[in-house]
């Protein structure tokens, strides 16, 4: 069986992204005028920017697909004019680096909301290796530091992970992740009967 | 909408030189930490998209609204909590001191320069050149290349279709109501047309392809030719000359009494 990603998934999986990446520039004006409500409120709200990578991996269900997403995303973002600019291009990369490596962790055969959850923490913590790199967050104080990555990862989990898995099992009712999906090992099964 | 623009050297240079060279600025502005230097690089930056991009000033300034609201939002963390020594002020949790003040001023013109470095791409750069620039400079994968392409063109779509969802809504009367369970709702009564449709189009397009013997060959031939000119090198130079130029004018007229801005 031929596992690589064909014209059919690279095209579903962009175009999925490039609607992500509406939404991501849209983000952007909700992020800034949340952060002024100061304690870090806005991080709760950050784990919207790794939806693509979960939602595209749970519709077309093959490798490379989380991180092409991501990237397509953060390109998507970048081309209509991010306020962040560079910064969403790499920030992109390295977010879909990480998500692709948890679903390739569990070889890319579980799809479920534990796994899901774990991609988003994923990219979590690839946007903190970033954040440490460019923010000098190490410089915050301790206290602020810690109310930091926690609010960004629990708002990850939910948005990126719980909220990701329940639109794409509402997508599935409407059938068109059939058209898209790999044959499983149960249809197959179903031909055998 | 009028979005007319005149063309500058800035469009004429090579989308994929245009892009790496800013990546690798992007890389540089990471490992600076003098703040008189990164704040002589971001106005040499801004000066470039004032008056090279080619846009009406009224439109760039529009667009530089937000970086405004971008460095103040991303310096107040820093300012207001970040580590220090020498305290200027310290209310219930929030504790400036000059340290904390200086690093949250760089972190503000690090943000700055990024976003006008990227307005600056996004200004400038036709996204068919870019990926056509891509596939014949850096050898990308045509089925990405094109992919990109159909999928930049599916934006109007999806817009109106946003559009068409709205005004249905409201002709049949969908009441707006507040609380978590509108809120739900409405996500949900948006999104899942939007994708289902999105990735029906997507599945048509890519089987209209492929019937057209679209294979994503590398080997094939482009409709529009970019390669490289004059433009390209005065780029570069640019950027190089801001570089030095900027450090030297950081040791010779510093704004701010403070050199690297780590704790």
């Amino acid at each position: 069986m031929n596992r690589g990603l064909k014209l059919t998934d690279i095209l579903v999986t962009i175009v999925i992204a490039i609607g992500f990446g509406i939404v991501y520039k849209l983000w952007g004006p909700l992020y800034y005028f949340v952060k002024p409500l100061g304690l870090h409120i806005d991080q709760l709200i950050y784990g919207m920017w790794f939806m693509a990578a979960t939602v595209a991996y749970l519709i077309i269900r093959k490798p490379g697909v989380a991180f092409l997403a991501e990237v397509a995303a953060a390109s998507g973002e970048f081309l209509v004019g991010s306020e962040w600019g560079l910064e969403v291009l790499l920030f992109g990369v390295v977010q879909g680096l990480f998500a692709e490596l948890v679903f390739m962790a569990f070889r890319y055969k579980r799809f479920d909301v534990t796994v899901v959850s774990l991609a988003a923490i994923g990219s979590a913590v690839g946007s903190i290796i970033m954040d440490y790199y460019k923010g000098y967050i190490e410089d915050l104080a301790l206290w602020n530091l810690s109310l930091f990555l926690g609010f960004r990862i629990i708002g990850s989990i939910l948005i990126a992970g719980v909220a990701a898995y329940y639109l794409v099992k509402a997508l599935e009712k409407t059938g068109v992740t059939n058209l898209v999906r790999p044959a499983s090992k149960q249809d197959y099964d179903a031909l055998d009967q | 909408m009028d979005l007319s623009f005149n063309e500058t050297w800035l469009h004429k240079i090579n989308p994929t030189l245009k892009l790496f060279t800013m990546i690798l600025m992007f890389i540089f502005v990471l490992f600076v930490h003098q703040i008189n230097w990164l704040i002589n690089l971001t106005f040499g930056a801004l000066l470039l998209l004032w008056v090279f991009s080619g846009h009406p000033k009224k439109r760039v300034s529009l667009l530089l609204i937000p970086f405004l609201i971008i460095f103040i939002s991303t310096s107040s963390s820093m300012i207001l909590f970040g580590k220090g020594d020498t305290t200027w002020m310290k209310w219930g949790l929030v504790h400036i001191t000059e340290e904390s003040f200086y690093r949250g001023l760089h972190l503000g013109f690090r943000a700055l320069i990024f976003a006008t470095l990227g307005l600056t791409f996004a200004l400038t750069t036709r996204p068919v050149n870019l990926f056509y620039s891509l596939m014949q400079q850096v050898k990308l994968n045509p089925k990405y290349a094109y992919s990109f392409m159909a999928g930049l063109r599916l934006i109007p779509i999806m817009i109106e279709e946003f559009l068409t969802i709205r005004n249905a809504m409201k002709v049949r009367g969908v009441e707006q109501e507040r609380g978590v369970r509108a809120f739900y709702f409405k996500i949900k009564s948006y999104s899942i047309p939007l994708l289902s449709q999105s990735i029906r189009r997507a599945h048509r397009i890519a089987v209209a392809m492929e019937a057209k013997r679209f294979t994503g060959e590398r080997d094939r031939t482009y409709y529009y030719k970019l390669g490289f000119s004059l433009n390209d090198g005065i780029f570069v130079a640019y950027l190089g000359v801001l570089i030095l130029l900027g450090y030297y004018l950081s040791v010779v007229w510093p704004l701010f009494p403070v050199g690297d801005v780590r704790y």
